[in-house]
């Protein structure tokens, strides 16, 4: 193939570029400048050039690094069940049943609510006076006084994480099922012939064949994970006792709340290196594979 | 025979509780949203209400100064500009720079992997800087703006879903057009953009998908009913002292009723599109 003969092309991408570069490309370098400075919200003392030491404070920063640790913890467990609830549920709506279509045409619902929706519908299920969640499990002898699902530290992080897989989980089964509606019924009638048993059909041609589309489900939601603000920020603000304070979260607040720039850039920083090297390794092992 | 039977068993019972899973806490909002105060505030709860009590809905959705409905529908309206202008700036500028990272192959595709990967930031990252930027040019709580920084959300997966789709097209009928004397304009018009409308039908109901979600930006650059969208006004809504949960669930059923009607209607084209750009077949 010849390229196009034209000159100008550079003018046909020049809009994207100047989008991008102005909404994300210019102030990310501004936070990296900011990191560097004891700069504040408020800008009333002249800004001074402090070397590393916002980087050095960050890292023994307990409030930082336990919240980089909830976002892993929120990550990694967001990702691992809705990675295998929407496999399994892919494969069940995958089987010939009777209502199969309803329930396939109603996978995208969760998917389609929006997250700040998500977050409030499971929010008053959570209420501790009035929630649904309460008194179902009174009803049903379960449990004999009300919770407070999101004001107790030990399980506001576990509600904020059932509540994302219901939404997110739908994702993984309407990606997954796609790719198996595209696996050939030749290719299982002729390892049936060969006499290979279920387990083995399963082993051998059905995950192989939907393993790519899960691997992007996977990165889609890992890169979703590590980032989460907006489900947390509306359920719990990050409480309680900090306990769900994500690490985006703990940024806002040392940016937005507490005014302090120049920290809350580090902070920043250190967040996005600590992305990108999660993200590159995790491609490093696809591109490996392949 | 009996381990046939016995496995249409479990398929049933685990696709019943599939649908009890996926259908009661949106059911239970839709039943709060229609709940009187009183059926929602009693121990054990009042499961079915005693009464069909749609007064959150007749709240939020009349005009009145300084009334809820006004902030409610004043968001709505906000929401759709926003959404509207985030997706046509984006198609507009998807056009051409896709046409050129599937026509010329090489180092161009650096900026399309550097778009990619802004995927990757956390908005905390810069929204810092990028919120005095906007106060400086006094862009702070107009909807444009908010639009602008939602093509940033839009853009990378846009350029490369619609990319993937002219590679498919065959380069020859452009050069045919060429030939015949057809401008950079008229070829990309006349020969690759007709081949791309389903797709970029797809992207565009995504994007705008996308686009009513977003809450970050949106809590961080409006504050105003000038340009304050849905899903800061819900949130704000209901992090109220006072709280009335019908007019919460109401407010949450409204806000999810377009992507939900979306969803349903185009679940095949979406998930596609969804798809496409990662597998490689």
């Amino acid at each position: 193939m010849t390229n196009p003969p034209v000159r100008h092309y550079s003018l046909l991408i020049a809009p994207m570029v100047i989008i991008m570069g102005a909404v994300i490309g210019w102030p990310l370098i501004r936070t990296l400048m900011l990191s560097f400075t004891d700069a504040t919200m408020m800008g009333l003392n002249p800004i001074s050039f402090v070397g590393l030491s916002n980087f050095q404070k960050a890292f023994s920063d307990s409030g930082f690094i336990s919240a980089l640790k909830i976002s892993l913890i929120f990550a990694v467990s967001v990702v691992t069940i809705e990675m295998m609830l929407g496999t399994t549920v892919a494969l069940l709506v995958n089987e010939p049943f009777k209502g199969r279509n309803i329930l396939r045409a109603l996978l995208i619902l969760p998917w389609a609510i929006p997250t700040v929706v998500n977050a409030i519908m499971w929010r008053l299920i959570y209420n501790p006076e009035y929630g649904a969640l309460n008194s179902l499990l009174t009803q049903m002898g379960l449990i004999d006084s009300y919770i407070s699902w999101l004001g107790n530290p030990d399980k506001a992080l576990v509600a904020i994480i059932f509540a994302d897989v219901w939404k997110n989980f739908s994702l993984v089964a309407l990606i997954a099922l796609a790719s198996l509606q595209s696996l050939s019924s030749a290719q299982m009638e002729a390892a049936k012939i060969d006499g290979a048993n279920a387990i083995q059909r399963f082993g051998y041609i059905t995950l192989p064949h939907i393993i790519p589309s899960l691997q992007v489900a996977l990165v889609l939601r890992i890169i979703e994970a590590v980032k989460v603000f907006d489900i947390i920020y509306i359920m719990t603000k990050g409480g309680p006792a900090n306990k769900t304070r994500s690490g985006s979260i703990f940024v806002y607040q040392e940016a937005f709340t507490n005014s302090r720039m120049g920290s809350g850039a580090a902070f920043a920083v250190i967040m996005v290196s600590l992305i990108v090297i999660l993200i590159l390794f995790y491609m490093r092992i696809l591109m490996k594979k392949k | 025979m009996r381990t046939f039977r016995f496995s249409r068993f479990l398929i049933y019972s685990a696709a019943c509780t599939l649908l009890i899973y996926i259908l009661a806490p949106f059911i239970w909002l839709v039943i709060m949203s229609i709940s009187s105060s009183a059926d929602l505030t009693t121990k054990p709860l009042q499961w079915i209400p005693s009464a069909l009590d749609i007064s959150a809905y007749r709240e939020l959705l009349t005009m009145g100064i300084n009334s809820r409905g006004e902030l409610f529908l004043n968001g709505l309206r906000n929401s759709l500009k926003t959404a509207l202008m985030a997706v046509t700036i984006s198609m507009l500028v998807t056009i051409p720079a896709a046409w050129v990272f599937s026509r010329f192959k090489g180092k161009k595709n650096i900026i399309l992997s550097l778009a990619i990967f802004t995927f990757m930031l956390p908005p905390v990252a810069y929204a810092l800087p990028l919120y005095r930027m906007l106060a400086k040019i006094g862009w702070l709580d107009k909807s444009y703006a908010v639009a602008l920084v939602y093509c940033t959300i839009i853009l990378p997966f846009c350029v490369w879903l619609i990319k993937e789709n002219i590679d498919n097209i065959p380069y020859e009928l452009e050069e045919a057009a060429f030939i015949d004397g057809a401008g950079i304009f008229k070829r990309i018009t006349m020969v690759v953009l007709p081949l791309l409308l389903p797709a970029l039908g797809t992207v565009a109901l995504l994007a705008t998908i996308m686009a009513w979600d977003e809450y970050f930006y949106a809590m961080l650059y409006t504050n105003s009913k000038q340009a304050i969208t849905l899903p800061v006004v819900i949130a704000n809504l209901a992090s109220g002292r006072q709280s009335n949960y019908s007019l919460i669930a109401a407010g949450g059923v409204l806000a999810s009723t377009p992507p939900v009607i979306i969803g349903l209607l185009f679940q095949r084209s979406l998930v596609k599109g969804m798809v496409m750009g990662g597998v490689k077949e």
